[in-house]
């Protein structure tokens, strides 16, 4: 019965012995201070190592630049809000194109599913949903000559969303939400000036309101 | 020297030694990017899991760090150029033409930053053009002129900005998953620096 495990410490142990051989032989081929502080570089490796990898992921929750953070004080909760187009003085986001019209909603599915409707009028256009996290879960693009009318509901992901009203549509959507805020976005981008006021009047018919329990 | 000044000195290194390596390289992995999470064409860079749920710790740390709201890599590609084509700084002190030859995803835009993400302040009030703003040449071609002066055709004003970054998005599903399953696009614009003041 012990058998078995008795084999495997033996290979064990082999294999270590065979590793503290290697390792000695690599030590003798290190020039003199390295040899001497050798402990102390392989420590600090280690060192750099953890710290690179807290740093990575300490990285967006420490930023105060982030994007959701950004649009939560300028965009009214569950209401869609079309933005004026990007210009030096009143730019949004950092790179954000400044050639597409952009509706956006922040929602928060603690009071109830969100109701979200919209129109994707052609290529370039998009429907699409963001985590605070900046996780685009949901998108939908537009189709080139095809207009699209899209109606969802975006309810809270595990078993409050199984809860949810469903759909009075029932041709609608029901997409999870992965956290309960988030950013509801619609683009159309800017075929010229002769276009914007038809980008923009399409742009408002796109909606997002809570749907009471 | 005693041990203990021996210790403490030695642990003070190490501690500024893991502090400069870890917070050094992390920073240059999150805002240049390495080929594990980036993919490089000429001068032109994008993050290849930009937006996705499922992004490397890298995308996320770059996108929550920088501002940036980018719709799934899947379906929409960011492309950022700091270079022209020879690996010159872009810089507004000289012209450029950006060349699009045999480049036909369904949408495309252009637009012009500085090196904080801020659009270029310009009296034309143009920073972008797309597919479809951009005028074609006789040829198919469609060449966009980034220049600080006037100039004929698709003129994009290049401002007083001393370091400039370009921004290429390219809306299209089938065009990202060619990218996406390793190829390389077609083609790609190109960069030409025609001059400096």
């Amino acid at each position: 019965m012990i058998q078995p495990y008795l084999q495997l410490l033996k290979q064990l142990l082999s294999q270590l012995l065979k590793l503290l051989a290697l390792i000695s032989t690599v030590r003798l081929l290190l020039p003199g201070w390295l040899r001497r502080r050798w402990r102390m570089v392989v420590a600090s490796a280690l060192l750099i190592g953890i710290v690179h990898i807290c740093a990575t992921f300490a990285a967006p929750a420490l930023s105060s630049g982030h994007a959701y953070q950004l649009l939560r004080v300028k965009l009214p909760l569950n209401r869609m809000v079309v933005l004026p187009p990007q210009a030096p003085a009143r730019q949004i986001l950092p790179y954000l194109p400044p050639d597409v019209l952009y509706a956006m909603c922040r929602y928060d599915l603690s009071g109830g599913p969100v109701a979200v409707t919209a129109v994707v009028a052609d290529a370039g256009w998009a429907l699409s949903l963001h985590t605070p996290q900046g996780g685009n879960f949901y998108v939908l693009p537009g189709q080139q000559l095809r207009r699209t009318e899209v109606s969802l509901l975006l309810v809270p992901s595990g078993p409050e969303g199984a809860l949810a009203p469903r759909p009075e549509n029932p041709a609608d959507t029901a997409i999870a939400s992965p956290t309960s805020e988030g950013l509801i976005v619609v683009r159309g981008p800017l075929r010229g000036l002769a276009w914007a006021a038809e980008t923009e009047a399409t742009l408002r018919r796109a909606s997002c309101a809570q749907v009471k329990r | 020297m005693s041990l203990l000044r021996k210790v403490l000195l030695n642990l003070a290194v190490l501690v500024v030694l893991a502090l400069a390596g870890g917070l050094g390289t992390a920073w240059y992995m999150i805002e240049a990017g390495s080929q594990l999470s980036t993919r490089t064409f000429g001068p032109w860079v994008t993050w290849a899991a930009a937006g996705r749920p499922d992004a490397d710790p890298y995308t996320r740390a770059h996108t929550g760090r920088n501002g940036l709201l980018p719709l799934s890599s899947t379906l929409e590609l960011t492309f950022r150029a700091k270079t022209d084509g020879n690996g010159g700084r872009l810089s507004s002190a000289c012209d450029y033409a950006i060349v699009m030859d045999d480049f036909e995803p369904a949408w495309w835009g252009l637009a012009l930053f500085d090196g904080q993400g801020r659009l270029v302040t310009n009296a034309a009030e143009r920073h972008a053009f797309s597919r479809s703003t951009a005028m074609r040449e006789p040829d198919g071609r469609t060449v966009i002129t980034l220049a600080r002066d006037a100039r004929s055709g698709n003129w994009l004003p290049s401002g007083r900005s001393n370091r400039i970054v370009l921004v290429l998005t390219v809306l299209d599903a089938a065009w990202a998953a060619g990218i996406h399953n390793g190829g390389a696009p077609k083609s790609m614009p190109e960069i030409l620096r025609t001059g400096c003041r």
